[in-house]
């Protein structure tokens, strides 16, 4: 495991949708290294914080060295990072964490509600860059707070809000039942293995957003095992040391958030166990 | 002048560190997780608390941050001692820094059990016993009476050769009550403190963070208090004592060394600062050189083990 601990410098500031930053940020090892679904341990230095706060990085760029983070301005660390502008100096401290397993030739949903998409830019290009078929069902509060499409090129790209302002009104899980309803219309290598069957799933967002997502595969018989979900959870260390992020594991126990996941496979988590309140 | 200060501490026993600054139980896990921190500037690692069988700790959640701390209730997760004497000792023994093994329980046996199965193991420099957590049912039971403290001190004291560190807990009424007891009993040494036992409502979701309502708080909220424990404890046992409590700063460990610590753990600031022992390290050395002392026995400012605590 190679982890930098050295200064990222922020490129660029901008705001992607509704209550969001996001923050382009100039560290080419980290670039060159992070996978999608990745994270780092982010040092802030608001007043009275004392822990790194754990972002994913949204999309990374290899060649220019970029990395991009984005985020909701929720309490004091994301406060402060918001303030940060061009030029500014970020300790990076990563990239840590298991990434999505990309491989595959099925096609591949990404179910993203709020703040979760920020996940996905990067996760769709590696997947669009393995010839593979992307279908992103994004759900947000309003059509402001959507990432917009363009972000997603090559896929296809189905939104729901909860006022209806764009989309179908509901939520991204409401838009899985379309799909799984005509499997007729997936071409090869849809096998028709249980209704859910052809597809692998990329889940990140809220847990109650997941848990629906896991009731929604049980009814449709979509095998768990084709699901991997990015997990939040608080987080001390990001390393494995503090024992801090422990999510309950399937068959009992727990496993760790930062070392085990954040990308965990469906199957392997005790969904009946998961806490709301990840997000503090 | 010393250009280069003797920067080594005797903590009794054969247990000589090569530098002051040891990294605190549960918070550089079993040694094998922290790549990019340079060992070499440790005096020890200090494991995460160890059990006779392995345990899957509390349910989430476990930790939360509040104003300049935080607060953790891990409860004791670890894949017990024999795992850690067969698979992490070995590797352990190929290292320079000593690793001390911190040693919890729910009864006098299972400290004896566990401490038995350690001793004579190559690689385990020493034992710490844990005493105080506050996160298990009876964890703090053991560190709140002096009675109980100095039975389970004397107890594994019977039967290992290692070195012994008692780590104590400030949540009771007299700390060092507790520490003569301990030395009483055969402690080598003695460390403190643990965390103080606090909690965190979340307002909106109407229920404490911690899903088990309380947690132990740690970092820089509580360095007044640890350093007071610390300057009272010193005062009145005749062993080395380790200062713990929300180091952060070289200045914030020299304090400690100034209230009569001999050395000091690092716990909460690792995972701000993976390389904050580095830089303690050598900036006690800086203080040592700039201020013309010889050595870490020069640092107290009274000496020890004379004054009555205040």
């Amino acid at each position: 495991m190679s982890i930098a601990v050295a200064p990222a410098v922020v490129v660029e500031r901008s705001v992607p949708m509704a209550a969001a930053i996001e923050l382009v940020v100039s560290h080419p090892t980290s670039a060159a290294t992070v996978a999608p679904g990745q994270f780092f341990q982010v040092a802030v230095s608001a007043p009275h914080t004392i822990l790194r706060r754990p972002y994913s990085a949204a999309w990374s760029d290899p060649a220019s060295g970029l990395i991009g983070f984005i985020f909701n301005v929720v309490g004091a660390g994301s406060t402060w990072l918001a303030a940060l502008d061009e030029g500014d100096e970020l300790d990076l401290l990563g990239p840590l964490g298991r990434g999505f397993d990309l491989e595959g030739a099925r096609p591949a949903i990404c179910v993203a509600g709020g703040l979760g998409v920020a996940v996905f830019p990067g996760v769709v290009k590696a997947l669009i860059a393995r010839d593979r078929r992307v279908i992103v069902l994004q759900g947000a509060r309003t059509a402001a707070h959507l990432l917009p499409s363009s972000r997603f090129q090559g896929a296809e790209v189905h939104v729901a809000t909860d006022d209806g302002s764009a989309g179908h009104l509901g939520s991204a899980i409401d838009l899985l039942t379309p799909f799984l309803q005509t499997p007729e219309q997936f071409p090869p290598p849809f096998t028709g293995e249980g209704r859910g069957g052809g597809f692998d799933f990329f889940a990140c967002g809220p847990t109650p957003m997941l848990t629906a997502l896991i009731d929604a595969a049980r009814r449709l018989e979509i095998p768990l095992s084709t699901i991997q979900v990015a997990l939040e959870t608080p987080m001390g260390c990001g390393i494995g040391t503090c024992l801090g992020c422990a999510a309950p594991r399937a068959g009992g126990g727990y496993f760790l958030t930062c070392q085990d996941g954040p990308r965990v496979r469906a199957d392997r988590i005790a969904w009946d166990l998961m806490t709301d309140g990840f997000h503090g | 002048m010393a250009e280069r200060p003797d920067l080594t501490v005797d903590l009794g026993r054969g247990l000589h560190l090569c530098s002051p600054v040891m990294v605190a139980s549960g918070t550089f896990g079993y040694g094998f997780d922290a790549p990019q921190v340079d060992r070499a500037a440790l005096g020890a690692i200090v494991s995460k608390g160890t059990t006779l069988r392995a345990r899957e700790g509390n349910a989430p959640i476990r930790i939360a941050e509040t104003p300049s701390g935080m607060l953790n209730a891990i409860g004791l997760q670890n894949p017990g001692v024999d795992h850690v004497a067969g698979v992490y000792a070995p590797k352990w023994a190929t290292w320079d820094v000593p690793v001390i093994v911190n040693v919890a329980g729910d009864s006098v046996d299972e400290y004896v059990s566990v401490a038995t199965r350690l001793n004579g193991v190559p690689g385990v420099a020493g034992l710490e016993l844990n005493i105080s957590c506050p996160n298990v049912e009876s964890g703090l039971q053991f560190g709140v009476d002096p009675q109980l403290a100095a039975e389970v001190t004397g107890a594994v004291r019977a039967v290992t050769e290692l070195p012994l560190i008692v780590k104590l807990t400030p949540n009771v009424t007299d700390i060092v009550a507790i520490a003569i007891a301990v030395e009483d009993a055969g402690a080598d040494a003695v460390s403190a403190i643990n965390t103080y036992v606090g909690m965190a409502i979340d307002v909106r979701r109407r229920r404490p963070i911690i899903s088990r309502g309380s947690g132990g708080l740690s970092g820089p909220a509580i360095k007044p208090l640890a350093l007071h424990a610390v300057w009272q404890v010193a005062a009145e046992v005749h062993i080395p004592v380790i200062g713990i409590g929300g180091i952060m700063t070289v200045a914030d460990a020299l304090e400690f060394l100034l209230a009569g610590a001999a050395a000091v753990q690092l716990g909460t600031v690792n995972y701000l600062r993976p390389q904050a022992a580095a830089e303690i390290h050598d900036g006690i050395g800086s203080y040592l050189v700039q201020h013309g002392l010889p050595d870490m026995r020069a640092l107290p400012i009274r000496p020890v083990s004379v004054l009555t605590h205040v």
